[in-house]
């Protein structure tokens, strides 16, 4: 595997555990044990109901493109060989949105409301990025 | 005229000239248009006791080089965020710091080189992308999303796809700047732009295409802020800072999107304006219906018909269709950034289309004057607003 130029997540204490899963293949997110609900970003404490008791949980690592963008310009160097390249916001199952890329992308590109799911991308030792693809129907 | 008592007023108003890489520094910006300003008030420099800047360096300037470098002796400073999302509130600090009394004259300074710092917008040295990554501008250095013109197109494809607008439509908006900039000896995009030479421009961040993006320019524009007692004795027509609104914040925020779109992680659904959003009419004492002109950052196009939705101009999805047939020109319902906003007359933050609601107040704005121009509103998609009157 080569170390990518490109720019990497900053993993801190509340994000870590997201990062790790990632690792293991696992999309994990944080959930309030006193309401129920994800949330994202990750942070110390639930933004619904203000709970500190959040545990991380694996999720279905699958949702549905609310939103997409279409790059054609390199603002980072490390990005031009991948011009044009597509940036999705995936709205999980659970709820909360994820910005990622999708690859495998079908004919006519992404389009919103297209069925997602997870799949982890090594990009150095120690950082996985989940990009999506589309869900297969099978 | 009305009094002033009460209401900070802006009493100067300054320039450099606009262009793209321009051999002066910063600095150097920024001390022509500090003259200018203080020239145009009749104010000496051992007035001006207050600073108030949000875009600091490197592209623009902090406060305590331009004290140090103008030989100005402050006693009052805000310093904000290097944001354009933080024009509004320099605007607004200057004018309760004087009203608090904290300065008698606070200068709002604004001088930039985007040409010379490109970079640290959306390029290699953009510290901003990372801090905001999952932040409410949308950007995401890691999956390639790097700059502010991204989360503009996020939320516009998601506009479109909501609502059934269309590129077509939104290249309303940078034809009106650009016809309000051919108007204007100071700006710099002054050639037509027809519908065509929108839609065949490249694309860069799909649905955006290189005519919905600012123009990254240098320059610098210094407003003079003093109290309403002040004012009234120093120019014959101050103009007054009739009501303000801060910014939103929240998890139903996404900077660069009405609320309810459905963007990062706002609620899809009630897009409405609501209320709570449009307290700046009421803290200026007038209806919307009052507003003559709306001044706005439109760094990209998607901007203006946002705006125009986040203040009830138009109800949500309605803006698309509101912005055709020269409703946002001069002569409109609402002329917009009448000397051409950050899409044709140039990018000094915003400043350049404060300078500019200030000439409309006074009379002097030449080809662009609205007539009897007496409340002008600057309002940004993410909810902050100052009404000037005269």
């Amino acid at each position: 595997m080569s170390e990518t130029k490109k720019p990497l997540p900053r993993i801190g204490p509340d994000t870590a555990p997201f990062w790790a899963g990632a690792r293991e293949g696992k999309l994990r997110l944080p959930f309030c044990a006193a309401c129920g609900r994800a949330h994202w970003p990750a942070g110390p404490v639930c933004p619904f109901c203000f709970s500190d008791d959040l545990v991380w949980r694996e999720a279905s690592g699958r949702g549905r493109i609310s939103t997409f963008t279409v790059v054609h310009k390199a603002w980072f160097p490390a990005f031009a060989a991948d011009l044009p390249y597509n940036v999705i916001q995936v709205e999980l199952d659970e709820g909360p949105r994820l910005t990622a890329n999708l690859i495998n992308v079908p004919l006519g590109g992404p389009r919103i409301g297209l069925r997602v799911e997870a799949v982890f991308d090594a990009v150095t030792a120690e950082v996985t990025l989940p990009r999506f693809r589309p869900l297969s129907v099978a | 005229m009305r009094s002033s008592a009460g209401h900070a007023c802006i009493v100067g108003i300054g320039a450099s000239r606009f262009g793209r890489r321009l051999p002066e520094s910063q600095l150097a910006l920024g001390s022509v248009a500090f003259k200018a300003a203080l020239a145009d008030s009749g104010l000496s420099r051992d007035d001006v006791d207050g600073l108030s800047i949000h875009l600091g360096s490197p592209l623009g300037l902090d406060y305590d080089r331009v004290a140090e470098a103008f030989g100005l002796d402050i006693r009052y400073v805000n310093q904000s965020w290097l944001h354009g999302r933080f024009v509004t509130h320099a605007l607004q600090h200057a004018a309760l710091a004087v009203e608090a009394g904290l300065a008698g004259v606070v200068a709002c300074v604004t001088a930039v080189s985007f040409t010379r710092a490109a970079a640290v917008l959306g390029g290699d040295d953009d510290a901003e992308g990372g801090r905001e990554e999952g932040g409410t501008h949308g950007e995401s250095p890691p999956y390639g999303l790097t700059a502010p013109a991204s989360g503009a197109a996020l939320a516009m494809q998601r506009y479109m796809h909501v609502h059934g607008a269309t590129s077509r439509q939104l290249a309303a908006v940078p034809m009106a700047m650009r016809k309000h900039a051919r108007l204007n000896p100071a700006a710099l995009m002054r050639n037509p732009m027809t519908l065509e030479d929108h839609q065949s421009s490249r694309m860069v961040v799909d649905p955006l295409h290189l005519l919905d993006c600012c123009l990254m320019t240098d320059g610098a524009v210094v407003v003079l802020v003093a109290s309403g007692e002040r004012a009234g004795d120093l120019v014959p027509r101050p103009v007054r800072i009739a009501g303000m609104q801060g910014i939103r914040s929240g998890r139903e925020e996404f900077i660069f999107a009405p609320r309810g779109m459905g963007l990062n992680q706002q609620t899809f659904g009630r897009m409405a304006a609501r209320e709570r959003d449009l307290e700046i009419y009421r803290n200026a004492g007038v209806e919307r219906a009052d507003v003559q002109g709306l001044y706005t950052y439109d760094a990209f196009s998607p901007l203006v018909p946002f705006t125009l939705e986040r203040f009830g101009f138009c109800g949500a999805g309605e803006a698309a269709s509101f912005v055709q047939d020269g409703a946002i020109e001069l002569g409109g319902s609402l002329p917009v950034n009448t000397s051409g906003g950050l899409l044709s007359e140039a990018h000094v933050g915003g400043w350049n289309s404060i300078a500019e609601m200030v000439r409309q107040l006074r009379g002097t704005a030449g080809a662009s004057q609205i007539p009897d121009a007496s409340c002008l509103q600057w309002g940004t998609a993410w909810g902050d607003s100052v009404i000037l009157r005269n």
